[in-house]
């Protein structure tokens, strides 16, 4: 594991020093100040739409983040053939992907937090109190965020980067739907459609944006049960990346 | 081809464990009970509302024929303007179980194909 962590602080330093991260990190900055600045036009409960657009946005940040620092990182290795030397002698492709990911993914979460801290000061500049559950929303963000995370590295292993984008986003979308929307896209063929949609995860369930900006009391047994989910959801992900990049030919 | 074989199977094995019908779509799996919470009083508070709305329509000759229907609920209790809210899975618990099934299967399948190569390689040495 120690192969493993250092490689993923040299993950973490190279993502760092691309401008990428700092891009999408202050356009997340920018629309929390944008969202704040929202005017209320007298309508009571200002807080909730600040909340409800913040934690929307966060969301956003955290698909925008995924694809932004993992579509080319292994494409990036391939073509400068980085990755032949390191697979070579110091790492298995096990400890390649998770070192790569484990980087990736602190620094997702770094931007993450950083996101949520500053939704917390624009309630706060606002004049509005910080729910007792944001702290829990953002962890289920972060959860989300690794599971975008390692579907980004397994589009990145057999397809290319202008192409991961695209698939990961219409995964995003077509995830957060009901199965019976899902059935609607291709009504001629509903066992298909019930068979794919069984396929993907329900992302719903990181879904507490509204009872968090209505101020409903979340059981703490859910908070478990769905950070669980979601990083069984990311290990299988990332299972069946490492299936595909173990057929690779680095060549 | 040949690699891809093992990883169908369990793929398609650990699928199928989740798959005995769709799961947490909560409209398809929840009870009566979740999804017709207060409705069936509705019609008794409309029929009411229609008859205070009668004389408010009297009164207002512009308002005449016009039905708003509206009537009001409880805060925070699932009604027919609040499905939207009440179907998601944080409110409800019935799936709850679903969820930690799928976490284990999904743990099952991630543990396989991550050992099943390994194994292999180990036979072959």
């Amino acid at each position: 594991m120690s192969s493993v962590m250092a490689f993923a602080l040299m993950t973490m330093k190279s993502l760092l020093r691309r401008r990428t991260i700092y891009g999408i990190a202050i356009v997340i900055i920018l629309a929390l100040i944008a969202i704040g600045q929202i005017p209320s036009f007298d309508v009571s409960n200002q807080g909730r739409f600040i909340l409800d657009f913040g934690l929307f946005g966060l969301e956003i940040g955290a698909l925008v983040l995924a694809i932004g620092i993992a579509a080319n990182i292994y494409p990036r290795d391939r073509e400068r053939r980085t990755a032949m030397p390191l697979l070579a002698v110091p790492l298995s492709r096990t400890k390649y992907l998770l070192g790569r990911f484990t980087g990736a993914a602190l620094v997702q979460s770094a931007a993450l937090v950083t996101g949520s801290v500053g939704l917390m000061i624009v309630l706060l500049l606002n004049g509005l109190s910080i729910p007792p559950d944001l702290l829990p929303a953002t962890l289920l963000l972060l959860v989300e965020g690794w599971f975008l995370l390692a579907i980004v590295f397994f589009f990145s292993f057999w397809t290319s980067p202008p192409l991961n984008a695209p698939l990961t986003i219409i995964l995003f979308v077509i995830s957060q739907m009901s199965v019976r929307d899902f059935v609607a896209l291709m009504p001629g063929v509903p066992g298909v459609m019930r068979f794919l949609r069984m396929l993907l995860p329900h992302m719903d369930v990181f879904h507490i944006k509204d009872p968090v900006v209505h101020s409903v009391d979340i059981p703490a047994v859910y908070f478990v049960l769905a950070i669980l989910y979601g990083l069984a959801y990311t290990a299988f992900m990332l299972s069946v990346a490492l299936a595909v990049f173990r057929t690779r030919d680095l060549k | 081809m040949k690699r891809f074989v093992p990883i169908l199977i369990t793929v398609t094995l650990g699928i199928a464990g989740c798959a005995e019908r769709i799961d947490y779509d909560i409209e398809e799996v929840a009870p009566e009970e979740h999804l017709h919470g207060e409705e069936e009083h509705l019609h008794g508070e409309e029929e009411h509302h229609d008859e205070c709305c009668d004389d408010v329509h009297e009164e207002t000759s512009e308002l005449e024929g016009l039905h708003t229907g509206v009537h009001m609920h409880e805060s925070g209790v699932r009604n027919h303007g609040t499905e939207w809210f009440f179907n998601q899975p944080w409110a409800a618990s019935f799936v709850w179980g679903k969820m930690l099934r799928d976490t284990i299967v999904l743990l099952f399948i991630a543990t396989a194909l991550f050992l099943i190569p390994r194994i292999r390689n180990r036979k072959q040495k």
